[in-house]
């Protein structure tokens, strides 16, 4: 009985530390929801760890053009990302349509796009540091300079 | 006695650093197009850029700076020009009426302003007017000692030293542009100032 107790602990630690892990760089919130009358609702909560491990499976030479793009710009891309980390929540862009309105802003260390057209509703939040993380990560797959 | 004085020390420390933070200015940029009925609206906080502008490296732009090319300055000193302004009383500098322009530009309260009607397509479609205000300050941290760059970096710098300006106004039959510096992180309409 007490080897089972034991098992089960072990068992539960293994879940909360894993469970600690995979939340402990945050979750990517992607909504989606098609105003027509049988339009399609997506709700995506996905922890930022598993976008990590999925770049790793894209096959490099799906990568190497993003690759040459982003590299240039990685300083770039580093300073933005500090620099809003170290802003305050900030709406950086905000576009007023007749008919759409799209709002790009920081919240909380998260990067949030709220796209409003009259056939769809886009809700993304990023956390800034995976832009970064990311946008390294797509670098590296392309050939070095 | 000792206790007490350690709780004031500390006290007078997060007293000095509460006040002593600097507010975060804001460059606001907001584009009303009125044919679309469409607001664009661009809120940048200025410490970001103030980071993110020397990172880049593109083009003319290096470090912060960007390089004029000696042909383009056609032997024109702006620094000597920008120094004499400096140092001159407010007033108008230049006023020209023409055609299709009309052009004034004055120093005022510290600030150097420009203001730009173009009337050439005023019959047809109303004219476009260009009002610019920009802190003395910041157009001479524009122009380092060297004639042939430009500092950006400075200029954004002496930009959040600077009190809260609406600085630039474009107004066409299509568009309205205003761009102007304030402590608001949204994009709420800038008071009337200068």
């Amino acid at each position: 009985m007490l080897l089972v107790g034991k098992i089960l602990l072990g068992a539960a630690g293994s879940v909360v530390a894993m469970g600690a892990m995979i939340s402990s760089e945050g979750f990517v919130n992607v909504k989606v929801r098609e105003t027509k009358p049988d339009g399609v609702h997506l709700h995506i909560i996905a922890p930022v760890i598993l976008m990590n491990i999925g770049l790793h499976f894209v096959p490099q030479r799906n990568l190497k053009n993003a690759a040459e793009q982003v590299k240039p710009w990685l300083p770039v891309i580093d300073a933005t990302v500090k620099g809003l980390k170290d802003s305050e929540n900030v709406q950086l862009v905000e576009v007023t349509g007749p008919d759409h309105h799209v709002k790009v802003a920081t919240d909380g260390g998260y990067m949030v796009v709220d796209v409003t057209d009259p056939g769809d509703e886009v809700h993304v939040a990023l956390p800034l540091s995976e832009i970064d993380r990311a946008a390294h990560e797509i670098a590296a797959a392309g050939p070095t300079l | 006695m000792k206790k007490f004085m350690q709780v004031g020390a500390v006290v007078c420390l997060l007293g000095s650093a509460a006040f002593g933070a600097p507010t975060e200015k804001y460059l606001h940029v907001r584009v009303t197009n009125t044919s679309d009925k469409e607001v664009v609206s661009v809120n940048v906080p200025l410490s970001l850029a103030e980071k993110v502008v020397p990172a880049i490296n593109h083009g003319k732009l290096s470090q912060g700076k960007v390089t004029i090319d000696e042909g383009e300055m056609k032997d024109v000193d702006v620094r000597a020009i920008l120094e004499a302004v400096k140092n001159s009383p407010d007033g108008e500098y230049v006023t020209i009426q023409g055609k299709d322009q009309d052009v004034r530009v004055a120093k005022s309260k510290g600030n150097l302003v420009v203001h730009v009607t173009d009337k050439s397509k005023a019959k047809e479609k109303g004219g476009s007017k260009v009002d610019v205000i920009i802190p003395m300050s910041v157009v001479n941290a524009l122009m380092p000692s060297d004639k042939h760059e430009i500092d950006l970096v400075a200029a954004i710098h002496a930009l959040s030293n600077s009190g809260e300006k609406l600085m630039v106004t474009v107004h066409d039959s299509d568009d309205d542009v205003k761009v102007w510096v304030d402590a608001e992180s949204g994009s709420n309409e800038p008071s009337a100032k200068e």
